[in-house]
């Protein structure tokens, strides 16, 4: 059926939908307003969408993706409508800043994103069953790469499909990144100025929101990636044919588009000036974009809930024969203990952003000190689920790094049971660490010293990870293909990421260091080396198992090589300011404090750093088409994933494999780890021979 | 899996239910006399251990099954502990908001109807009995026994849902304490609204459960979407055997 590429054809209608788009969004902006504004919030939000519907529309036609996007604005608008004519009634103000009013935009949103579910056709099985239909265990997914724009219940489509939405979502936050990287370049406001004006903001307010929505796009990001490496590895590491739920996996993966357009639909919407912890009282104070903030972190919540329910599910029940607790990957160790931490902790963050969102629709008074309410419940609240989060964060990446490590040093993982138990060490731990964010936030003063101790613990269970990496390491025949360039590069930026900890984890040091810089510094740190690294690593090392091809060496080391140096650079040169008395979170510095040239030097790095990745990227697409192609065991793996051929078999292993032996013993004689159902059978039958 | 006859399971989902009811109206008279916080919590905690272990039977989660992968009996299995997960997932927001609550109030509490209140709660306990009833039926293979059973949990859930948001809420406007009033007001509201939103969820399941078992989808070996909705219906139970004390019960009332 497919004669074109539709590719460029996609490209150019992507151009006449964000200028449809923006005629659009002008024209109704003047109809509300009475007035011409060429950079009005309503003419960006609907260039934004009318973009990206065209853009699918070309890519994969009406169908998936596309439906769902047209279904979240229809729904957007008739939730929107909905409400507003409800005032109307009321006799309450019908229209607001934005066109609709707050609750409405609210309503709207909410109805947009669960239209968009029922757009997808995600949630089409779930209705059949209601009514009593049954519905096959498997879809036939179609040929090519449409199958990833639609409903797909494989776990390695969902798990590309996370990967790569991870990906889209990182370069927009780091584009982000890279606008108020430019403006800090210098002190004084260069473009991001008072006179600046686009969609209703100004340019220090402008920065606020690009700064505060950096933070959560690239959180989600992250969540995302995260998930796709766990749904898309779990299953084939433990042998499982699927998760365990997968209609749940793709409902918990096309829960977060929808979240994804409203976290960015913020943006037009006045944005919002809290940064992503969205603190009250700021917060419900902030312009209307900070409810799609809201509402955006919830929908992105339950994918990360419900991802992690089925994670725990899938191991739980569907392991290979013989896979007993202490022979299961590290990597699904790590995945555990990631998936029990987003699975309860996730709630939290939502519960205390509703909170907000009610405190401002209908004047709930949970953090309003007039009413009795209390600001510091919010921040208990936020940081439960926020603090673990970083290490569901981090954790899936540890576990690539101790997973990659034995293969390209071709030695056993040092104390392999207590890398397992680190991961689940380094989950509990981290429930009870949370009030160490609020030593200056005037909590009571009593609960400092337990959280500053329970935060030195995690130091625990994180350096039996370094001392089993240095100690695999140790007398190793290292190889350095560029996965393992990745590892090698995670562990040291992590480990800088991981000493600067402390500092702040200590009362005394941590009431000078709150707010600068160098907790900008140390987290940049730990969430490259806990998983930026890792994750490239892992798309450098799974590549060739998801495409049948290979990435291109040289490319891949150059993005390495340029990135590492930059990184560094950037966060050394974050923690110095910092140090200095930089405060983190503002547009501007004072030119007598002398941080100029730093800053300088800090944003070149920044757009070095960018520049690697769009190498990255270019390699990626670029290898799809013309990379090497991979034999079946490129990298020598004993995993059973790498047994089988490249790319991945649709049903993952038509033999079963029993688990015979030990998961990382590499360099040992006559030892193994899987076999395969009918390398049995070949030897009961030589046994027979030689018997007969 | 079942191994005691109908009519002796049906018998004990009535002794347990007379154990919740004793212990409800003694937590009342705790509250009205001597209000002694510490019993309540204690009392709560028995309650709920009664509806997890014998209404919900948390202890089939322990149940091994040799049988195959692809059978239904094992994915009855995972299904039991996908559903488990989700509710300890879920117990986080009420727990969240317990916390809220005496983070904020402390041991006081706002005026509220205590008649109503105990009303309801009754409601809501026995719908949990004839929700054990229609699941013990459907287990026994009576699809009649079910379909009474359902239908009872239905009216009464339903009459929760009236009784909270169709009376108790109109009535604590009334005298003042609205969403907008005080942080209690706000803590009532979230509390009593967060439940009733997973009542509501649950009406609607029992409703497309109750559906699909009069058009016999279900048997005596093949239920799990019935078990499904009773464990649901049991945990928002559970819920609300805290929020009702943290509510109504619990600390001196607020001026």
């Amino acid at each position: 059926m497919k004669t074109k590429n539709p590719v460029p054809r996609s490209f150019l209608l992507l151009l006449i939908g964000g200028v449809l788009g923006y005629g659009l969004g002008v024209g109704l902006d003047v109809l509300v307003t009475g007035q011409l504004d060429f950079v009005a919030p309503l003419a960006g939000l609907f260039a934004l969408l009318g973009t990206v519907l065209a853009f699918f529309f070309g890519l994969v036609g009406y169908w998936g993706i596309t439906r769902g996007l047209v279904f979240q604005v229809v729904g957007t608008l008739a939730g929107g409508l909905f409400v507003t004519g409800i005032r109307a009634l009321m006799g309450l103000p019908a229209f607001g800043g934005f066109f609709f009013s707050e609750p409405a935009w609210v309503f709207g949103a909410l109805v947009g994103g669960l239209a968009s579910l029922v757009g997808v056709g995600v949630v089409s099985d779930w209705f059949k069953w209601a009514k009593g239909e049954q519905t096959p265990e498997h879809h036939h997914d179609p040929e090519g790469y449409v199958k990833y724009f639609g409903v797909s219940l494989d776990h390695k489509v969902i798990g590309i499909q996370y990967t790569v939405t991870a990906l889209v979502l990182m370069g927009i936050g780091g584009l982000f990144a890279m606008i108020f990287r430019t403006e800090l370049a210098a002190s004084q406001l260069q473009f991001l100025t008072t006179t600046f004006r686009v969609f209703d903001q100004n340019g220090l307010q402008f920065y606020n929101t690009l700064m505060s929505l950096h933070g959560i796009i690239m959180i989600i990001s992250i969540l995302l990636g995260v998930a796709g490496m766990i749904n898309y590895l779990v299953p084939l590491l433990i042998g499982a044919q699927d998760m365990a739920f997968p209609r749940l996996n793709a409902f918990s993966y096309w829960i977060a588009v929808p979240a994804g357009v409203l976290l960015v639909s913020a943006l037009f919407l006045g944005g919002f000036d809290t940064g992503w912890t969205g603190y009250p009282p700021l917060s419900t104070r902030s312009p209307v974009g900070i409810q799609m903030f809201f509402l955006g972190v919830f929908l992105a919540g339950w994918s990360s809930i419900l991802g992690g329910l089925n994670l725990l599910a899938t191991v739980v029940r569907m392991r290979a024969k013989g896979m007993t607790a202490f022979r299961m990957p590290i990597f699904a160790w790590a995945a555990i203990a990631t998936s029990l931490i987003s699975m309860t902790a996730t709630q939290l963050i939502g519960l205390s952003f509703q909170l907000v969102m009610f405190q401002r629709l209908l004047g709930m008074g949970f953090f309003d000190a007039t009413k009795g309410g209390n600001p510091v419940l919010f921040q208990h609240m936020f940081w439960f689920y926020s603090h673990p989060a970083v290490y569901v964060f981090v954790l899936p990446g540890l576990g690539v790094i101790s997973e990659l490590l034995p293969v390209f040093v071709r030695k056993p993982l040092y104390g392999y049971r207590w890398v397992a138990m680190s991961s689940l060490g380094i989950a509990l731990v981290g429930f009870l660490v949370w009030a160490h964010h609020m030593f200056a936030s005037g909590m009571n003063e009593y609960l400092r010293v337990p959280f500053m101790y329970s935060t030195l613990l995690v130091a625990v269970p994180t350096g039996v990870k370094f001392f089993s990496w240095v100690a695999t390491l140790w007398k190793g025949k290292i190889e350095t293909p560029t996965p393992m360039l990745f590892v090698l590069g995670a562990i040291l930026v992590f480990l800088l990421g991981g000493l600067s900890g402390p500092p702040h984890g200590t009362i005394s040091v941590d009431l000078h260091l709150t707010d600068t810089y160098f907790v900008v510094g140390h987290f940049h740190d730990t969430m490259f080396g806990g998983y930026v690294f890792p994750f490239f690593a892992a798309l450098y090392y799974w590549f060739p198992k998801a495409t049948g091809r290979r990435m291109n060496e040289r490319l891949g080391k150059l993005h390495f090589w340029l990135m590492t140096p930059s990184f560094l650079v950037l966060t050394f040169g974050m923690m110095r300011v910092g140090l200095l008395g930089m405060r983190r979170r503002i547009a501007d510095y004072d030119p007598q404090l002398g941080f100029d040239l730093a800053h300088l030097i800090m944003t070149i790095a920044g757009y070095l750093i960018f520049i690697s990745v769009v190498i990255f990227v270019y390699n990626f697409f670029r290898s799809l088409k013309h990379g090497e192609l991979a034999e079946n065991n490129v990298w020598n793996s004993r995993s059973p994933e790498w047994q089988v051929p490249s790319p991945m078999p649709v049903h993952n292993y038509d033999r079963t494999f029993e688990v015979v032996g030990e998961p990382y013993d590499y360099g040992l004689d006559g030892s193994k780890y899987v076999q395969f159902e009918d390398e049995t059978i070949i030897e009961v039958e030589k046994i027979k021979v030689i018997e007969g | 899996m079942v191994h005691v006859d109908k009519k002796e399971a049906l018998n004990l989902g009535a002794i347990i239910f007379a154990f919740l009811a004793v212990l409800t109206v003694l937590e009342f008279f705790i509250a009205i006399t001597i209000g002694a916080v510490m019993l309540l919590v204690v009392i709560a905690l028995v309650k709920a251990g009664l509806v997890g272990y014998y209404y919900m039977h948390i202890y089939r989660l322990n149940l091994e099954d040799e049988s195959a992968h692809e059978s239904y009996g094992y994915k009855t299995g995972t299904n039991r502990l996908g559903l488990w997960l989700f509710l300890l997932s879920d117990g986080f927001v009420f727990a969240g908001l317990a916390i809220a609550r005496f983070n904020l109030l402390g041991l006081t509490r706002p005026h509220l109807n205590q008649s109503l209140g105990l009303l309801v709660t009754a409601v809501l306990l026995i719908s949990s009995f004839f929700m054990n009833r229609a699941e013990t039926s459907m287990e026994h293979g009576d699809r009649k026994g079910f379909l009474l059973g359902i239908s009872l949990t239905l009216v009464l859930g339903i009459g929760f849902l009236l009784g909270v948001v169709g009376v108790e809420w109109p009535q604590a406007i009334e005298e003042g304490v609205t969403p907008a009033s005080s942080a209690a007001g706000a803590i009532f509201f979230m509390m009593t609204g967060m439940h009733a939103f997973h009542v509501l969820t649950g009406v609607i399941l029992l409703l497309v459960v109750m559906r699909n078992g009069a058009r016999g989808l279900y048997s005596g070996e093949k239920h799990w979407a019935v078990e499904a909705a009773a464990v649901y219906w049991h945990f928002v139970d559970v819920v609300w055997i805290f929020f009702y004390p943290a509510l109504y019960l619990i600390g001196t009332l607020l001026a």
